[in-house]
């Protein structure tokens, strides 16, 4: 696969995913049958009310958890057909995640977070490449700290730099801003966006927050585990205003 | 407490089943090891007791010398023996229905292979056959009694294990080989192979007073009485004693049965159930320490519970109460599963001491009252107090904790206080130099083995300040061999210094007490391997192998049979012997001095060993050193027939030889002797003889003795250290479960780390470690927190292994060894065990569900 493929191509995709949470009369349907693409170079956000699907969706499409039935792509490989160490490897070597909370691993530095991916993979990270990535997160005079000396921000902005770091087909992150005072959020926010931007990156990004929606180039709408909508360069008073607009018509 | 508290902890107690399986586990193991210790004492002490009953079962009153021979290191004591006359006036007496001298002497008999039958433990017994039925305990079962000279009954059990039958001709070493046709066999009362597992040999009256009294005739070991029908036994003794000559005395059957049990309780049993304590007392100090760091993890991962308790109203004293009741609750529990897996203990000691040669009586079970409620009682309090101070702190949990993050495995907890550092410093600087003290001034055991508690208080006080630095210096090469999983790995392990700590102190006191035992056990079998090469000077050794009470030794013929072989430079025989000296029972070398020191090296001989004669003592020096005796100086020698009389000082020697404190010459011996044998003859060959062709010759000379042993000295020096490895085998067998329970305590304290580490461990399985990193990741944890625990404890254990060696060696002539392989050994297998310790945790670990792990609440 050439840089060519990744910039202009898919970076993910699922087709007609269909995830199912207990059985019988318990029987919770997460999914029910998305289909959706998350081009490379290109930053997505998934919105949607809590129970709607969109952290299911996000988890399947990273190989997190698994389909009940339809498939799930990362590039040109088919999660399904993976068992737990390729996919592990995968998720290693292709995806990076930003989550909600409880991203940093307590007992190591932060240049050791930022390097954790590649160290586990045993493979030398790119220098150059590392330290323009810490330039732009601003950590450069906190690389030897611990993760409880830092602020939530700060720490957010770490866990960014780690998802990047190993140049991945696509950033997977969940609720980035859950945690943050909205300046703080603000910060992580445009370093995702930048992420795109200047190095070309792919993000699909989980949020209910139609703030956080607004640096997206693409919104999605999940309801009950169907995609219901999308709205191109959202800003944060049209999200708002779609968002609203769903509440009117469930009830 | 409230209802309401107990109810909370039950039901955490219910929630938390596998958290607390490791304390419920270690407990329990402990537990049955006290209990089985205790129930094996009741029951030996029970065995033996019924044994002896039996034994003088008919007999009503024992006539026998006053006098008791006793010296340190001899099992049992010496009687003289009375005068057989004694029995027909006796017979006078009116309440007496029968009055039978009765001789007892060591005898072994040889099976139909050649082979002595018995001799390891257990007695081997001859005497003569009582002909009244009552007073004897033995029934034939087949055959008649012995009539003529060289017939004799043999115990059920020793021809069954010789091969013996009616009618077979064997010979009995008593130790003079004498010739015996089998004409009975008989049982032990009505129905058992034999008192026990010891063999009996029993010959006409004159045959017995021939071979097993000194002079041969007239003398026997007691007189057995009956009473006749409505005397009590209390009764007919007050009537027989004043009759009797002074130094003899009457006592009932009762009272000698109850003398035999208590003397072998006081000595044997004692020793070896104090043993036994001593190891369940230190898998008990290790379980401590497991429980106590559960329950403080416990404790520590529930905070927000018990913040929102004391929130909503509990008292400190409630929450206190709820932590203790579950400790309770779990102590009693496992104390009563302890109590049932105890009595599967004592029934496996038996065994195992059994096969490692230790026969013990058969017999049912004793379970007293103590043996059940002392375990039940130390069981819960080991678990109450070990989980006292983590209740405490769950008491003092401030309500506001309900509102933070619970961070719960913050290093910044575990930060060694000032106090620590100065409590251990203290300890440790106070004790370590007392041990030495006593090690090499003194030298003194006492004053050693405070020094040594102290340094293992400190040792384990100081634990948390030296486990981050040692975990980080042995964790050293872990990232070069493991790359970020070994990095993980050793922070993980340095990251609550006072939890592995902790963890790794139960380990550290098991390892420190295995070394200890290795470093003393090398030592003297070094000493033992010293004192031979450098007093031994002879080619070969005749030995038997025997040990205990069994055996009757050599023929005291064999150093002369020997030495008139052309091949034979010279011959010494060494018996054994028990006399008072100014009034203390000493052990004596019985010998031929002057032929003795061509033999073994006496050192520097002040004095002369060729003339002590009849009225002369040869003493080592460091003997006559503490006693402020001088060369030419008299003392008194008692000897075990009643004789004394003064005897000089004619030579000292140099202590810690073959040869003991005390050497006297046969012939001053012989007059008083009950059974003449020696323990060991050297031989020395001729120059220019071979030393096979020299063995060969002896071999064959020592056909008529009953074949003992002959050895070269590095055999000799062998077997005489062979007895040191079968008792670490029982020390290393009897420390494994204190091992084992340092090992769950491992187990189990990574098994709760991984519970509070979810998240973490999710988020590295979602960045992208595989399951086999993070097994890695757990498992390199377990064995660095094992390593800390087992260098620490080989470290502590060889110190106080050298300090205890010195302080015991009181003459000086003792050697300090430690032995490099059997270290090695104990710190793979301790590296091993930790790995092994991992296994669980980290399958855990890396079963772990990914999404479950960093969910967000």
């Amino acid at each position: 696969m050439t840089t060519l493929d990744v910039v202009r191509g898919t970076a993910a995709r699922v087709a007609d995913a269909v995830k199912i949470y207990g059985v019988g009369g318990t029987e919770v349907r997460a999914l029910d049958h998305v289909t959706v693409e998350f081009p490379a170079g290109r930053f997505t956000a998934i919105m949607g009310p809590s129970g709607s699907g969109k952290s299911t969706l996000m988890h399947c499409a990273a190989g997190l958890d698994t389909l009940t039935a339809g498939s799930a792509w990362i590039g040109d490989a088919e999660l399904g057909s993976l068992n737990d160490r390729r996919l592990t490897l995968l998720r290693r070597e292709r995806i990076g995640f930003v989550f909600q909370a409880f991203n940093l691993v307590p007992t190591l530095t932060v240049r050791e977070n930022i390097t954790l991916p590649l160290d586990l993979a045993g493979a030398a990270p790119d220098q150059a490449w590392l330290e323009s990535l810490i330039e732009v997160v601003g950590l450069g005079d906190r690389l030897q700290h611990r993760p409880s000396e830092l602020s939530g921000g700060q720490q957010q902005r770490v866990a960014v730099a780690r998802a990047l770091a190993g140049r991945p087909q696509v950033v997977f992150a969940d609720e980035p801003t859950g945690n943050l005072d909205s300046r703080t959020g603000t910060e992580v926010l445009g370093l995702l966006r930048r992420a795109v931007d200047e190095m070309g990156q792919a993000v699909v990004m989980v949020t209910h927050d139609p703030t956080a929606a607004g640096f997206a180039d693409e919104a999605l709408f999940l309801a009950d585990g169907r995609l219901v909508d999308r709205m191109e360069r959202p800003t944060a008073a049209s999200v708002l205003d779609r968002m609203k607009a769903f509440e009117r018509r469930r009830s | 407490m409230t209802s309401v508290t107990f109810r909370l902890s039950l039901r955490s107690l219910r929630a938390h089943k596998r958290r607390l399986a490791g304390t419920l586990l270690s407990i329990l193991l402990g537990v049955s090891f006290l209990t089985g210790t205790m129930v094996l004492g009741d029951t030996l002490r029970a065995n033996f007791d019924t044994l002896f009953a039996d034994a003088n079962a008919g007999t009503d009153v024992v006539v026998r010398s006053a006098d008791v021979l006793d010296s340190p290191g001899s099992a049992g004591g010496v009687r003289a023996p009375v005068d057989v006359a004694l029995a027909d006036r006796l017979r006078t007496i009116p309440g007496v229905a029968a009055a039978e001298p009765s001789v007892q002497g060591a005898g072994q008999l040889v099976g139909s292979d050649g082979k002595p039958i018995g001799g390891q433990g257990p007695p081997t017994l001859a005497g003569n056959w009582l002909t009244d039925g009552r007073l004897n305990p033995y029934r034939l079962a087949e055959g008649r009694a012995p009539a003529a000279p060289g017939e004799v009954v043999i115990n059920r059990g020793a021809a069954k294990t010789g091969g013996l039958y009616v009618g077979s001709t064997t010979v009995l070493r008593t130790p003079d080989p004498v010739p015996v046709t089998v004409v009975g066999i008989a049982t032990f009362g009505a129905n058992a192979d034999g008192m026990g597992p010891s063999t009996f040999t029993a010959m006409t009256f004159t045959d017995a007073e021939h071979h097993l009294t000194p002079k041969g005739a007239g003398q026997a070991s007691s007189i057995q009485v009956r009473a006749a029908g409505g005397i009590s036994q209390r009764e007919l003794a007050d009537r027989i004693g004043p009759q009797l000559p002074s130094g003899v005395q009457a006592v009932t059957g009762a009272a000698a049965t109850q003398e035999s049990t208590q003397q072998l309780s006081g000595r044997f049993l004692s020793m070896f159930t104090t043993l036994l304590l001593v190891f369940a007392g230190i898998a008990l100090l290790v379980a401590t320490f497991t429980i106590h760091n559960t329950f403080a993890i416990v404790v520590a991962q529930r905070t927000r519970e018990n913040a929102l308790l004391r929130a909503l109203g509990a008292v400190r004293g409630q929450v206190l109460g709820a932590t203790l009741a579950e400790a309770s609750a779990v102590g009693l529990l496992a104390s009563l599963g302890g109590l049932l897996g105890g009595i599967g203990v004592a029934a496996g000691l038996k065994a195992l001491f059994s096969t490692l040669g230790f026969a013990l009586p058969t017999g049912g079970m004793v379970i007293s009252a103590a043996a059940v409620l002392l375990p039940l009682l130390v069981g819960t309090l080991v678990a109450v107090g070990s989980a006292l101070l983590p209740a405490l702190r769950a008491g003092r949990t401030a309500p506001l904790a309900a509102l933070r993050e619970a961070g719960v495995d913050r290093a910044a907890q575990g930060r060694a206080g000032a106090v620590r550092v100065v409590l251990g410093g203290v300890l440790l600087a106070g004790g370590a130099p007392v041990a030495v003290l006593g090690a090499t001034d003194g030298p003194s055991v006492l004053l050693t083995a405070g020094g040594a508690l102290a340094v293992l208080a400190g040792t384990v006080v100081l634990g948390p300040v030296a486990a981050a630095l040692a975990v980080r210096v042995l964790g050293a090469p872990l990232p070069g061999l493991r790359g970020v999983s070994g990095v993980l790995a050793r922070r993980n392990a340095a990251r609550n210094p006072r939890r592995t700590a902790a963890t790794a102190s139960a380990l550290m006191i098991g390892v420190a007490v295995v070394t200890l035992f290795t470093v003393f056990g090398a030592s003297i079998k070094a000493t033992l391997d010293d004192t031979v090469s450098k007093s031994f000077a002879g080619d070969l050794a005749v030995t038997t192998a025997s040990f205990g009470a069994g055996g009757s030794g050599i023929s005291p013929k064999v150093a002369d049979a020997l030495a008139a072989l052309p091949e034979v430079r010279q011959t010494v025989g060494l018996g054994r012997g028990v006399a008072r000296i100014d009034g203390h029972g000493r052990t004596l070398d019985v010998t031929d001095p002057a032929r003795l020191s061509g033999i073994v090296d006496l050192g520097r001989v002040d004095g002369s060993l060729d003339a002590l004669g009849t009225d002369g003592l040869a003493v080592s020096r460091s003997e006559a050193q503490q006693n402020g005796w001088k060369l030419g100086q008299s003392v008194t020698v008692g000897f075990t027939d009643g004789a004394s009389g003064p005897f000089t000082i004619r030579a000292l020697y140099e202590g810690g030889t073959l040869a003991g404190d005390y050497l006297i010459t046969r012939q001053a011996w012989a007059p008083h002797r009950v059974q003449d044998a020696d323990t060991m003859v050297a031989v020395g060959l001729r120059g220019g003889v071979p030393l096979s062709v020299g063995k060969a010759a002896v071999t064959k000379a020592l056909l008529p003795f009953g074949s003992p042993q002959v050895q070269d000295r590095a055999e000799y020096a062998k077997t005489a250290a062979s007895g040191v490895d079968t008792m670490l085998s029982v020390v290393y067998a009897l420390l494994a479960l204190a091992v084992l329970i340092a090992l769950l305590g491992i187990a189990n304290t990574l098994t709760l780390a991984v519970h509070e580490r979810t998240r973490e461990l999710g988020l590295l399985r979602a960045v992208g470690q595989t399951r086999g990193q993070l097994r890695g990741m757990v498992r390199w944890e377990s064995v660095l927190v094992a390593a800390f625990g087992t260098v620490g404890g080989l470290g502590l254990g060889a110190f106080l292994g050298w300090a205890l060696v010195e302080a015991s060696d009181s003459a000086g002539t003792g050697s300090f060894a430690i032995p490099p392989e059997q270290l090695v050994v104990v710190l793979l297998a301790g590296l091993l065990a930790g790995a092994v310790a991992g296994l669980r945790p980290a399958g855990r670990a890396a079963r772990l569900d990914v999404l479950r792990a960093i969910a967000t609440d």
